[in-house]
C-alpha cells in the first residue's frame, strides 16, 4: 500500500472526505453515515500511525480523527438534506405541471365526452390507473354504459346518491374491490369516477394531486353542463318566440282574407247591387282566396324545409318554361307592374327541381311586387357561367333598409313598412330551396335604387348543344 | 232521367261536392255525387256517367286503387281532383289511367274547361286527318303543317311530336309517355331531348315562343296541347 507508507496521511483524510461528500450526493442518509464511519475507521486503521491498529499514538491525531469523523458526518447529512429538499421541489413542480396540463386540456375539451376522455388519459398517465367516468344526463340520472358490471353499477349509484367516496378502503362497501369518487362541482353533481379492481397496496388517492384532479374534472364537467343548460334555455326561448310569431302572424294574416271573403259574400247574399258592384265583390273574394292559398302554400313549404326531408329531384328543364309558369301564375299580382324578362340567347338546359325553383322565383317576384309601388319595374335576368346558372331579380323600389339586409332571409322577418299580405316566410323559403340545390342567394341594394337578388344554382352541362340539334 | 250528360263526383268533402254540383248543374250537366269509394263504384256502374271526378283522399279506398278499379271497365274520362299535389302522385294517377289532374284549390272555370276538353276528346276518337288550331293547320294525310297558310319545315321528330300532341289535345302527357311514344323505350330518361325538341317546335308553331299558348308546360309532369 504505497500511500500508507507516506507520512502525509493527512492528505488521505481529504480524499476520504471528498469520497464521502460524493456519496452523499447520490445516496440516502444511511449509506452516507455508513460511508463516513467506515472511511474514518479505515483512515485510522491504515494511515494513522501506528498502522494496522485502531490505536492512535499522537494526541493531535486523535483530535484530527475526531474532527474528520464529525466533518464527514455533517457533510453527509447536510448534502442529503439539500438533496431531499431539491427533490421535494422537483416533485411539487411536477405535480403543478401535471395539474396545469390537466387544466389546460380540460379547458380545451368542449363536450363532456371529450372532457372524460382527457380526464381518463391524464389520470392514467399520472397515476398509472385507468378509471371509468359516468356522468349524469342533466336530470340527475347517471348514464351507465351497457357493459357495466352489477357490482360497479351499484357502487357508482351509491356514490352518486351519497356524494361520498365509496368502495375499497372506505367506510361504505369496503368489501368491494372497486373504489368510486363523486365528481362534485360547485353546485352540480356531475357524475362519478370509478377505479375498478383497486390493489390493496395502491394508494393513488393519498396523493395530494388526486383530489386536485377530481376537482378539476368535476369543474370542467360542470362548466359543460351549465353551458348546455344555458343553450337549451335559449333554444326553448327561441322556439317559444317562433311559436308566438307564427300564431300572431297566422291569426293576423289569415283573418284579413277571411274577413274579405265573409264580408263580400255576405253583401252579395243580402243585398241587391248592380252588376258592376257584384263583379267587384266577386273579384275581392277571388283575390282574398288567392292570398289565403298563398299563405297556406308558404306554411306547407316551410314545414317541408323544416322537416329536413326535402328531396331535390333534378331534371333537365328549359328555364323559359319556368319563367313562363311563374309569370302566368302571377299574372293577376303583376297586373300593375312592368316586368322585364331577359334570358341569355345561348342559355343551355339546366338541371333543376322545377317545383322548388318555381317557388323560389314566385316568392322573389311576389316580394319585389310587395315592396315597390305600382307601375314599378321588375327585372328578371337569367344567364349562365361554367357549371352554374345565375338569376338576378332587380326592382326599382326603395330597396331594403341597411339594418334589414342580413335579416331578410330569417323566418318571420318582415320589414316594418311592408305591405300587408305575408308571413315573412317567402324569402327564407326561397333561400332554403336555393340552398337545397347547393346554390347561393344574395341580396343587395342597387346603387340606382331598389333591391337586387342574385341566385347562383350549380348545374351540369347538358350533352345536347342548346337547341341546335335537328 | 234528363238527356243531360251525367257526371259522377266521388269526394268525401260535402262542401266540395256541393260546389261542384252547383257549378256543373249550372253548366247543363246532370250530377251524381258519392261520398265514399264503394258507393262511387256502384254509382259509376249504375249511372253511366260521361265523366268521373275523383278525389284521391277517400275514407274507405285509396284513390289510386280506386282509379285502377274503375279503369278495369270504365273507359270514359276520369279527372282527379285532389289536395295531393306532389308530382309523384300526379304522375302515378296519370299512369293509372286518369285523363287529367287538378289540385285543390282549383278554379271553377279551369275545371269546366278540362271537363269539356276531356269529354270532347273522348267523343271525337275518330281523328280527322286535318286538324286546325289557331293559325296552325296539321294535315296528317300529307304529313304537312301550315302556319297562316304557309308550309312549315318540321323535322320528322318535331312532326311526330306535334302529331302526338294534337291527337291528345287538351290532355296532359307525361314526359315518360311522350318519350316512349316518340323516341321509344330506350329514351325514357332522356328529358333533354324532349326539352330541346319542344323548344324547337314552339319556335316554329307558337306566335311568341317564350309565351307559348298552344303547347304549355305542366311543371314537373309533362306538356299539354291546348285544343
Amino acid at each position: 500500500m504505497p500511500l500508507a507508507k507516506t507520512e502525509s496521511y493527512h492528505l488521505v483524510s481529504f480524499i476520504l472526505l471528498f469520497v464521502v461528500s460524493f456519496i452523499a450526493t447520490m445516496f440516502k442518509l444511511g449509506p452516507v453515515l455508513l460511508a463516513s464511519s467506515v472511511s474514518a475507521l479505515a483512515w485510522n486503521y491504515y494511515f494513522i500511525p501506528p498502522h494496522y491498529t485502531f490505536h492512535i499514538a499522537q494526541t493531535d491525531d486523535i483530535l484530527i480523527f475526531g474532527l474528520f469523523f464529525i466533518i464527514a458526518l455533517l457533510n453527509g447529512i447536510l448534502t442529503t438534506r439539500i438533496r431531499r429538499q431539491e427533490q421535494l421541489v422537483r416533485e411539487r413542480e411536477a405535480r403543478t405541471n401535471d395539474l396545469l396540463q390537466l387544466t389546460k386540456l380540460l379547458a380545451r375539451a368542449g363536450h363532456s365526452s371529450e372532457i372524460t376522455d382527457v380526464a381518463i388519459s391524464q389520470i392514467s398517465q399520472r397515476f398509472g390507473i385507468t378509471p371509468q367516468i359516468y356522468i349524469q344526463d342533466g336530470n340527475n340520472n347517471l348514464v351507465l354504459s351497457e357493459t357495466i358490471t352489477p357490482d360497479i353499477s351499484e357502487i357508482v349509484q351509491l356514490t352518486f346518491r351519497n356524494q361520498q367516496c365509496t368502495g375499497a378502503g372506505t367506510s361504505y362497501q369496503s368489501h368491494s374491490n372497486h373504489k368510486a369518487f363523486p365528481l362534485t362541482g360547485a353546485s352540480i353533481n356531475t357524475g362519478v369516477l370509478v377505479v375498478s379492481h383497486v390493489l390493496s397496496e395502491s394508494n393513488f388517492d393519498q396523493n395530494p394531486l388526486w383530489d386536485a384532479f377530481l376537482v378539476q374534472i368535476a369543474n370542467a364537467l360542470e362548466r359543460d353542463f351549465l353551458s348546455r343548460i344555458a343553450q337549451k334555455a335559449s333554444f326553448l326561448d327561441e322556439s317559444a318566440r317562433l311559436y308566438r310569431t307564427l300564431f300572431n302572424s297566422i291569426s293576423h294574416e289569415f283573418r284579413i282574407p277571411v274577413a274579405t271573403i265573409m264580408g263580400a259574400s255576405d253583401t252579395l247574399l243580402n243585398e241587391t247591387h248592380n252588376g258592376e258592384i257584384r263583379l267587384e265583390l266577386y273579384n275581392e273574394i277571388n283575390t282574398a282566396s288567392r292570398r289565403l292559398n298563398r299563405l297556406i302554400g308558404n306554411l306547407l313549404n316551410m314545414s317541408r324545409l323544416e322537416s329536413g326531408f326535402l328531396s331535390v329531384r333534378r331534371d333537365w328543364h328549359d328555364i323559359n318554361d319556368l319563367i313562363n309558369k311563374v309569370t302566368n301564375e302571377l299574372e293577376e299580382e303583376l297586373k300593375y307592374f312592368n316586368i322585364i324578362i331577359l334570358v341569355a340567347d345561348d342559355m343551355p338546359l339546366v338541371k333543376i327541381d322545377f317545383g322548388l325553383m318555381e317557388q323560389v322565383l314566385y316568392n322573389l317576384i311576389i316580394n319585389a311586387s310587395q315592396h315597390t309601388a305600382d307601375n314599378s319595374e321588375i327585372e328578371l335576368l337569367v344567364s349562365h357561367n361554367i357549371g352554374e346558372m345565375i338569376i338576378t331579380i332587380n326592382d326599382n323600389g326603395s330597396g331594403f333598409p341597411p339594418e334589414g339586409l342580413e335579416h331578410v332571409f330569417d323566418k318571420f322577418y318582415r320589414i316594418n313598412d311592408s305591405k300587408p299580405g305575408g308571413l315573412g316566410l317567402g324569402l327564407s323559403i326561397a333561400k332554403g330551396f336555393v340552398e337545397a340545390h347547393g346554390g347561393k342567394i344574395h341580396l343587395e341594394n342597387r346603387k340606382e335604387g331598389g333591391a337586387c337578388f342574385t341566385i347562383w344554382i350549380p348545374t351540369e352541362d347538358p350533352y345536347i348543344e342548346q337547341l341546335q340539334t335537328t | 232521367m234528363t238527356d243531360q250528360p251525367t257526371i259522377l263526383i266521388i269526394d268525401d268533402e260535402l262542401q266540395i261536392r256541393r260546389l261542384l254540383e252547383i257549378t256543373l248543374s249550372a253548366n247543363s250537366f246532370n250530377v251524381v255525387a258519392s261520398s265514399t269509394g264503394k258507393k262511387g263504384l256502384v254509382d259509376a256502374a249504375t249511372h253511366h256517367p260521361v265523366l268521373i271526378i275523383l278525389d284521391l283522399g277517400l275514407p274507405d279506398i285509396d284513390g289510386q286503387e280506386m282509379l285502377k278499379d274503375l279503369r278495369r271497365w270504365y273507359s270514359r274520362p276520369i279527372i282527379i281532383l285532389s289536395v295531393r299535389d306532389s308530382e309523384d302522385e300526379i304522375i302515378r294517377a296519370l299512369d293509372n289511367g286518369a285523363n287529367d289532374y287538378l289540385t285543390k284549390p282549383f278554379r271553377g272555370g279551369e275545371l269546366l274547361a278540362r271537363i269539356r276538353a276531356a269529354i270532347r276528346l273522348n267523343e271525337n276518337r275518330n281523328d280527322l286527318p286535318i286538324a286546325e288550331f289557331g293559325s296552325i293547320t296539321l294535315d296528317m294525310v300529307n304529313h304537312s303543317v301550315y302556319k297562316n297558310g304557309e308550309l312549315l319545315k318540321l323535322t320528322s321528330t318535331e312532326y311526330s311530336l306535334l302529331c302526338l300532341f294534337v291527337k291528345n289535345r287538351g290532355r296532359v302527357l307525361t314526359h315518360q309517355y311522350i318519350l316512349k311514344e316518340v323516341w321509344g323505350y330506350g329514351y325514357l330518361q332522356q328529358t333533354q331531348y324532349l326539352r330541346v325538341f319542344v323548344a324547337q317546335l314552339r319556335k316554329k308553331i307558337e306566335e311568341n315562343p317564350s309565351k307559348p299558348t298552344l303547347l304549355t308546360t305542366e311543371s314537373g309532369i309533362g306538356y299539354r296541347f291546348v285544343d
